[in-house]
């Protein structure tokens, strides 16, 4: 009986996700603790307006799952194994002891702060979503040119792919793929072209930022975005958080694994159910709970039932 | 004259070793009894660097105590294991390779682990020996795999170490021969210790020791499936496979791979079967697992005997009120052998029948997918022509081509297939995704799982095509083309050849055997669900809770 904690990445954050979390002492002190490193309150953070920042969305993910994550600890719902898609790779560094919360706060912050910078416009990402993965890497590959680089960003399901890069190339390979049968192709609202070549330099500074970081051997698996490998060292963990912001995360992949390692209950941290709706749609005999949507109560009762199992 | 030269040499190298490890170990136990919380320290004592170790991961039963011992022992004192198991099936079964412990491994069957196989071979975790077929690697046991250590599971042992397998017998008595009788170790995890066994499925003096698990062992039901799911269109390829393939050849004997066109099949034997007067005439002996789906032809009586490789998870009390049907022991209950019934699945059946991801043009076919090293466990061996078979059958002898006087009969090899699996990817490609993961896994040979030329007969919703017919490839594949629907294969298949096919018996369609598609309805199902299949058996199949809906 294993359990897996799943952290999602940008484009779970809806406003308010920070007020929503359940009244607890964990909860409040993880504030405390972020406003404290921050310089801030971090429940200003979570507006609609404020989420139009990267910089708020990134902190706001990275302080919502370490807490809700922390209440199940401390509830005695223990993992096996921690997932992050994207930033949520950070939070899932902390869980896991590979690295502590207020270097996770620092170098979220710097993150987010490079990419906001990277591409000011004409960049940005869209997804493919009913059509095979193999044949949108090839739609992406043949459309791709030097003046309007368009690359996969995110391996998300075997029938779910985003693309990342120069806008017309995007839209390119999204008119191609309409015409090969994709049930949605479409822009998303988002100006920063994650998970690409792109981003290299981003990579590069990130890298510099992370060596300042202790780094320990978590005391679980991580599972790598760039690989979807278990991380079992902290050099490792701490390469890929540098280096996967300019390459594929290979999410289905890592969520079959985890399957495959023993996960037998997905438990995301909130906000939101886009990590429960892939896990359930790639591993349908592995149970997978949102928290957002489910609760904190019904996580710890089902999470107790598991490891009692 | 002896050369005065020649040493001395000792010819109980083996035994010497054994004898001086079991001694060692035999102040942890009391008499063949290990306690649980002092395996790891023995299994460091037991196990040398190198050693070729036979775990017990059966297709179904898991020495599932015994891994997680394993992946505890200390991999400074325990390492460079050299691996041998028909299944991969549970985590620890790799991470003894991430934690240093195993080195290589020799396999038949990962599809529970397959992704992460590759993984690990791709970055050097885990050296590949080789993929085999149930028999290969059990034959292997006895020639240049033969293990120093097995680890196997039974469900109970008593204190002289005979022990009980009951109706997961699986690879147990294949395993233990050949680490017993070559000086191995042979250590079994029981669920219970008894003063008196049911039966004795291993006698005590092929064990070494005993250890009562804190679990019982792992068994998940693998061959239950659920009527409910059964489509109109698979009912039509059943009725097809009847009339086409079981009626024409006048099939006795035979194997059926796990599925829900094969669940058809033997659901529709007491009513399609029935009403074409063919009860008595074919599917009279069975090598399968204890099918649910088959109670309704046991129980009404097209079935005389059915040898199992394995057990079921709700069978139990069934099987142990059929013995005229099932091998059962004396004490009622169920003996499975796996590697038996794959030798009589192999050599002693007219027929098997099966399903695939992938065929392509030539009629290979294969379920390996990208990214991914399964195995194929027992298709292969059932799903090929035995050329050394020499006893004759109406369907083998049904399958010769040539008047010559040295004409032999064949196995009959089916494969029933939808042109169309899940999420419109076509079954009928030009190259099989294993092509490419052989490649790119460096294997010695493509995954395929049936040859194209040991297969007879392909049954598709669109009809079926007679190959072992064909005189030429070009005619083979015309055949195949002819019902590979619209598939990059089937588009390629010149329409004017239809006729001509269908005239020469290489193509039916399902007009051509008297079938009327607008009568295959799932209503023609002798149970309809799960609950139905309880009915037939008079409430002694009992279902595993996840396929319980009342």
């Amino acid at each position: 009986m294993s359990i897996a904690f799943l952290f999602p990445g940008q484009g779970s954050q809806v406003p308010g996700m920070l007020h929503e979390l359940p009244d607890h002492p964990v909860i409040r002190q993880t504030f405390a603790e972020a406003g404290e490193i921050l310089g801030l309150d971090v429940l200003t953070l979570d507006s609609e307006e404020k989420l139009q920042s990267t910089i708020s969305v990134q902190l706001c993910l990275l302080v919502s799952e370490v807490a809700a994550a922390k209440v199940l600890l401390q509830e005695g719902v223990k993992p096996e194994m921690a997932a992050g898609h994207s930033v949520g790779a950070f939070a899932a560094a902390v869980i896991a002891g590979a690295m502590d919360f207020p270097s996770a706060l620092t170098t979220v912050r710097r993150r987010a702060e490079l990419m906001e910078q990277a591409y000011p416009e004409g960049y940005g990402m869209g997804v493919v979503t009913g059509l095979k993965q193999d044949k949108v890497l090839r739609l992406t590959a043949n459309a791709f040119s030097e003046d309007q680089p368009v690359y996969p960003a995110n391996l998300n399901a075997e029938d779910q792919v985003t693309l990342a890069g120069d806008k017309r190339g995007i839209e390119y390979v999204l008119e191609l793929a309409k015409q090969e049968g994709a049930r949605k192709a479409f822009l998303l609202p988002v100006s920063v072209p994650s998970h690409c070549e792109l981003l290299q330099g981003v990579s590069e500074e990130l890298a510099a930022e992370l060596e300042k970081v202790t780094f320990k051997n978590p005391s679980i698996p991580c599972l790598s975005n760039s690989t979807a490998r278990a991380l079992r060292k902290g050099e490792d963990i701490r390469n890929d958080l540098a280096v996967s912001i300019a390459r594929p995360v290979k999410w289905h992949e890592a969520t079959l694994l985890m399957k495959e390692m023993g996960a037998n209950l997905f438990l995301e941290m909130p906000p939101g159910r886009v990590l429960t709706d892939l896990a359930s749609a790639a591993v349908p005999s592995v149970r997978s709970l949102s928290l957002s949507e489910s609760g904190m109560k019904s996580a710890v009762l089902l999470g107790k039932r598991y490891r009692n199992g | 004259m002896i050369n005065e030269a020649t040493e001395e040499r000792s010819w109980t190298t083996s035994r010497d070793k054994k004898a001086k490890k079991i001694l060692q170990v035999s102040r942890l136990a009391e008499d063949k009894i290990l306690p649980a919380e002092k395996m790891v320290e023995a299994l460091e004592m037991l196990i040398s660097p190198g050693d070729r170790v036979v775990l017990e991961g059966d297709n179904q039963k898991q020495a599932s105590f015994l891994s997680h011992v394993l992946t505890q022992v200390d991999p400074q004192k325990v390492n460079q294991l050299h691996m041998i198991m028909s299944s991969i099936s549970r985590p620890e079964h790799l991470d003894i390779f991430e934690y240093g412990i195993a080195e290589k491994i020799d396999f038949a069957y990962a599809g529970q682990q397959s992704l992460r196989v590759a993984q690990m071979l791709e970055d050097g975790k885990l050296k590949m020996g080789e993929i085999h077929t149930y028999l290969e690697l059990f034959g292997r046991l006895f020639i240049d795999l033969i293990p120093n250590v097995a680890l196997i599971a039974a469900d109970q042992g008593d204190v002289n170490g005979n022990l009980y397998t009951g109706a997961n017998t699986e690879e147990t008595p294949t395993i233990v021969e050949a680490a017993a009788f070559k000086d191995g170790i042979v250590i079994a995890q029981v669920n219970e210790l008894v003063d008196e066994l049911p039966r004795v499925d291993i006698p005590g003096s092929w064990i070494d020791f005993v250890v009562v698990a804190d679990k019982p062992y792992q068994l998940e039901p693998l061959f239950t499936r659920d009527p409910r799911h059964i489509t109109d269109l698979q009912v039509l390829m059943a009725m097809m496979t009847i009339r086409g393939v079981y009626e024409r050849h006048q099939v006795q004997s035979l194997n059926h791979g796990i599925g829900y066109n094969t669940a058809a099949i033997e659901l529709l034997l007491p009513t399609y079967g029935k009403s074409l007067g063919l009860k008595g005439k074919i599917c009279r002996h069975w090598a399968l697992n204890p099918h649910p789906t088959l109670i309704p032809a046991i129980e009404s009586g097209w079935v005389e005997s059915i040898h199992c490789f394995g057990g079921e998870v709700g069978m139990e009390q069934y099987v142990a009120a059929r013995p005229d049907v099932f091998f059962t022991g004396r004490d009622g209950s169920l003996r499975s052998n796996r590697a038996m019934s794959q030798v009589a699945g192999q050599y002693a059946v007219d027929l098997f029948v099966g399903s695939t991801l992938q065929m392509d043009r030539d009629g290979n076919s294969s379920t390996v997918t990208s990214g991914r090293l399964a195995g194929f466990g027992g298709a292969p061996n059932m799903g090929h022509d035995p050329r050394g078979r020499r006893h004759s059958t109406p369907a083998w002898l049904d399958m010769r081509t040539s008047n010559d006087e040295l004409a032999r009969g064949r196995k009959l090899v089916v494969q029933m297939v939808e042109t169309f699996q899940k999420g419109n990817e076509p079954v009928f490609v030009e190259s099989m995704d294993a092509v490419k993961v052989g490649r790119e896994a460096n294997l010695a040979t493509a995954p395929v799982m049936i040859y194209g030329d040991d297969l007879t007969h392909v049954v598709t919703e669109e009809g079926i095509a007679y190959l072992y017919k064909s005189d030429s490839v070009e005619e083979r594949r015309q055949a195949l083309s002819a019902v590979a629907g619209v598939t990059p294969i089937g588009l390629q298949h010149d329409t004017k050849q239809t006729t001509a096919l269908r005239d020469k018996g290489l193509v039916a369609f399902p007009e051509d055997l008297g079938i009327n598609r607008t009568e295959a309805k799932r209503s023609l199902l002798a149970a309809k669900s799960v609950e139905e299949i309880v009915d037939w058996s008079k409430g002694l199949y009992n279902p595993p809770a996840s396929f319980r809906s009342w």
